[in-house]
């Protein structure tokens, strides 16, 4: 018996020795990722490209949709593919809105017309001519069918009133109302051929060779929808700047970090652990994204009244550790939250708003007598969890109990949606968007299921803020607008409606030798998902 | 003659009434779910989404039928059903039948040839283990294969995907086959699929022949000790003939009845896994459509799932009264 067990003790250690190996093993090449000198030997890098050779760019794929503008999906990056082989009247760089198929434009002094100029010699990817029928078409198809990423609509309405053709190269639209949107979102429409489209009654069902021929850089020459892999091949044709990627291949990757190690992807999102990997090694570059995606925490005040108090909501700023957050959950790759909204990379971000460092006293002489307790409803993401355990932690010191409730994100956003929460943490883009998103976060209606329109922010209503975010929509002056904002987000800091949290600014790490044209555009925090990263630029 | 044709009477008609219970609770629990397949408030970190107007959400829901009552969606769920007709996903934009066509065969392959592999080794295995009892051999066997057994299979998947495809660099890190690769032969482009479903397979196989093993260990355990065995021995017989063609003919219905049941449990092992390796298969679809309360295309896979396991339950029950005539 003595002799069996020994056996048998013999067999576990063989085994725990072999787990052990094994996971050295891995360890070892986990480790591997953390020497920077040990870079070299453990990449097999590409030979600097040829200039004569296509660029061929991989990236990481996935099914997003067939790229039209119906079938795309409406969670990921499915429309900025759309948008490589579609194009529209106006386009975004590094600094806010360029000519694009409109070469220039003009706006009438009363704000309610736009007279747009098209460059000649436009062509489908088909081969025909684009006309300003093709235009007005596109715009009259989306009101009937709207879009999955729909500009033709502002609060649920279609904001085009009449849209004349003045010449062989000029168009006008007339809105109903002054509203300094108006430009960015006649510029974001995307143009297709009327000779396709206007016999299409279902355009949501509508596959096929025929649905993806846009006038934009790029054909669609692949697309497989299990694999989620895309290709788009350069169309030479193009009306526009060259482009100088030949092909954008989007292949399925496990991780997205070993298979750009593998070269089997030409960029790569990475975190701040990996950053020490790749910097001062002259073959890579990193970058920083801008802060245009975030986290925030939204008050119910319907169900929760005493959220109606601003001390208390202000308490709670005070008694969130935000720089804390920052460093654990995202080490260190963020950035803290404005609690005017608009973020610190944003074009009209206003530092000398009202600013919640972590202050126990400042909080507790808040909440003053009272006892606060409430339900903070958040995603089932290990982020997501860890931010609100950390909320609970710095909120206990201030003497208030939170009570953690993950769900998932669907069950989440029902609830946001039903306002059936207390408070609830949320994550998405969009920080970076024109300034009018401060109207539509703090100052709009919405309908939820079948229920009236009621505010945005459930029991809240700041008359002062509805005043300034509508008068900065029909005010054009740059200047002055701008002035409402920075006044808007002052006083948006003060009332803490509810609370920015962080802007993540995670890092895209890739072999300049391999390409180096990356382009963020103004408001958003992916550079591959620039049309221009892939175009010859003056 | 007349009860045996009664016995199959009922067992067809609790086949249908099963069939029946599940496409109903396939409709209904997915729409009692918190959520709808059009409202969008928050994103993935770092990924984005659309937030659809009240206008474009109600749209969707007249073009999807899901403004109709429940009872009503039900009954035109039936129709489409008995029609052959699985619904149009709303995720996807696709037939549902098309989108579960074209990837329950990756994922199919995965697990028949798991199954196969899976039972093969555990069988051999579990008989040597009982052949061999109580020694060296059986403690190790039977240690490493508990182990691995109760190890998840997403967890064997990430170290043979760290190991051998991001360290050694012998396999693929990522899906089913090559992409944007011309295949000079049929030859080349069987060869690179099977590259890329080895690391996959082997995940479910070394998380599957621990079952397996210990069904064919004790049932063999319990056959070695029949009287008959000990005739066989003592008549002289080599250790193999006893052992696979004695032993093993009369300890394998367990194990077959087993292999066929098995099907719906290594269908969940493989949804894990393919969400490691990126594999083109049903799994990550169907993590994907309750996600995204995708209705048509839950009922869809559901669907499909619950008639193959039926049918693996039918195949298991006539197997094993084949193999066994005392059952019948």
């Amino acid at each position: 018996m003595i002799l069996k067990n020994k056996v048998f003790k013999k067999g576990s250690i063989v085994l725990l020795i072999l787990l052990m190996l094994t996971s050295m093993v891995v360890g070892c090449s986990k480790t591997a990722t953390n020497e920077d000198a040990t870079v070299a030997d453990t990449l097999e890098l590409k030979e600097t490209t040829d200039a004569e050779e296509p660029v061929i760019i991989r990236l990481t794929g996935g099914d997003y949709g067939y790229p039209t503008p119906f079938q795309h999906y409406p969670r990921g990056p499915g429309g900025y593919k759309m948008q490589l082989v579609f194009d529209s009247l106006l386009e975004r760089d590094e600094n806010g809105l360029i000519p694009w198929m409109a070469k220039e434009w003009e706006i009438s002094e009363d704000g309610l017309e736009y007279t747009f100029t098209i460059h000649e010699d436009i062509q489908w990817q088909d081969g025909k001519p684009l006309t300003m029928e093709d235009i007005q078409f596109s715009f009259e198809y989306f009101e009937k069918h709207p879009p999955v990423w729909n500009p033709v609509t502002m609060d649920g309405k279609a904001f085009v009133e009449k849209i004349e053709i003045i010449d062989k190269d000029k168009i006008r639209f007339t809105i109903s109302e002054k509203n300094v949107t108006i430009l960015e979102k006649i510029g974001d429409v995307r143009m297709i051929p009327k000779h396709i489209w206007e016999a299409i009654e279902d355009p949501d069902a509508f596959q096929g060779e025929e649905a993806v021929i846009g006038c934009g850089p790029y054909l669609l020459t692949n697309y497989n929808k299990e694999h989620g892999t895309y290709e788009f091949t350069a169309f030479e044709n193009y009306w526009g700047s060259k482009p100088v990627v030949e092909k954008i291949q989007f292949v399925p990757a496990s991780d997205e970090v070993l298979a750009f190690e593998n070269n089997e992807v030409d960029l790569a999102s990475i975190g701040s652990d990996l950053l020490a990997r790749y910097q001062g090694d002259s073959r890579f570059k990193i970058i920083q994204n801008p802060g245009f995606w975030g986290y925030r925490l939204l008050f119910n005040m319907e169900k929760k009244s005493i959220f109606k108090e601003k001390e208390v909501r202000q308490a709670i700023a005070y008694g969130i550790d935000q720089e804390e957050l920052v460093e654990k959950v995202e080490r260190g790759a963020a950035i803290v939250a404005s609690a005017g909204y608009l973020p610190k990379d944003h074009i009209w971000y206003n530092d000398g708003v009202k600013k919640y460092p972590f202050d126990v006293e400042a909080a507790k002489e808040r909440i003053g007598d009272r006892k606060i307790t409430f339900q903070l409803l958040t995603g089932n993401s290990n982020t997501e969890v860890r931010i609100a355990e950390l909320i609970k932690i710095s909120l206990k010191e201030v003497g208030i109990d939170v009570d953690i409730k993950s769900v998932d994100t669907k069950t989440r956003d029902h609830a946001i949606n039903t306002k059936d929460y207390e408070v609830a943490l949320t994550g998405h883009g969009g920080w970076g968007s024109d300034a009018d998103i401060l109207r539509e976060r703090y100052a709009t209606t919405v309908q939820a299921g079948s229920s009236p329109s009621s505010n945005i922010i459930p029991g809240y209503e700041n008359e002062e803020i509805k005043a300034l975010a509508q008068q900065q929509l029909g005010e054009t002056n740059v200047e002055k607008r701008k002035k409402i904002i920075f006044q808007l987000q002052e006083i948006i800091a003060e009332e803490v409606s509810f609370l920015p949290l962080y802007n993540t600014t995670g890092y895209t790490v890739y072999q300049p030798s391999k390409y180096d044209d990356w382009m963020y555009m103004y408001d958003h925090h992916t550079v591959s998902h620039s049309k221009l990263s892939y175009l010859q630029r003056k | 003659m007349f009860f045996m044709i009664q016995e199959r009477f009922i067992k067809i008609r609790s086949y249908i009434i099963t069939f029946l219970c599940i496409i109903t609770l396939n409709f209904f629990i997915p729409r009692l779910m918190p959520g709808d397949p059009f409202t969008f408030l928050s994103a993935e970190e770092g990924q984005i989404h659309t937030t659809f107007s009240y206008e474009d959400i109600q749209r969707y829901k007249s073009y999807y039928g899901l403004e109709q009552s429940l009872g009503r969606q039900y009954i035109n769920y039936i129709n489409n059903l008995f029609r052959g007709n699985l619904g149009y996903s709303i995720a996807y934009k696709e037939e549902v039948v098309t989108i579960i066509k074209n990837r329950m065969v990756w994922t199919l392959s995965l697990v028949v040839a798991a199954i196969f592999f899976s039972s093969l080794i555990g069988v051999i295995l579990g008989s040597l283990s009982a052949y061999k009892r109580n020694t060296f051999l059986d403690k190790i066997l039977y240690f490493d294969l508990i182990v691995l057994s109760e190890i998840p299979a997403f967890l064997i998947a990430l170290l043979l995907l760290f190991f051998f495809s991001a360290h050694l660099k012998l396999f693929p890190l990522s899906g089913g086959i090559s992409h944007f690769t011309a295949f000079t032969s049929f030859g080349e482009k069987a060869y690179d699929v099977l590259h890329h479903g080895t690391l996959p397979l082997l995940a479910l196989i070394l998380t599957r022949t621990g079952t397996f093993y210990l069904l064919t260990r004790n049932s063999m355990i319990h056959i070695l000790e029949k009287d008959y065995m000990r005739t066989a021995r003592g008549k002289g017989l080599k250790k193999g003939r006893i052992l696979f063609l004695h032993g093993l003919k009369n300890a394998i219905p367990p194990v077959v009845t087993r292999i066929f049941l098995s099907l719906g449990s290594i269908l969940g092992g493989a949804v894990l896994v393919e969400n490691v390796f990126r594999y083109p298969g049903v799994g990550s679809l169907m993590r994907e459509a309750v996600f995204l309360r995708d209705y048509p295309l839950i009922q869809g896979i559901f669907l499909i799932m619950t008639l193959l396991v039926i049918v693996m339950n039918y195949i298991a029950e006539i197997l094993y009264k084949k193999m066994d005539p005392r059952v019948s």
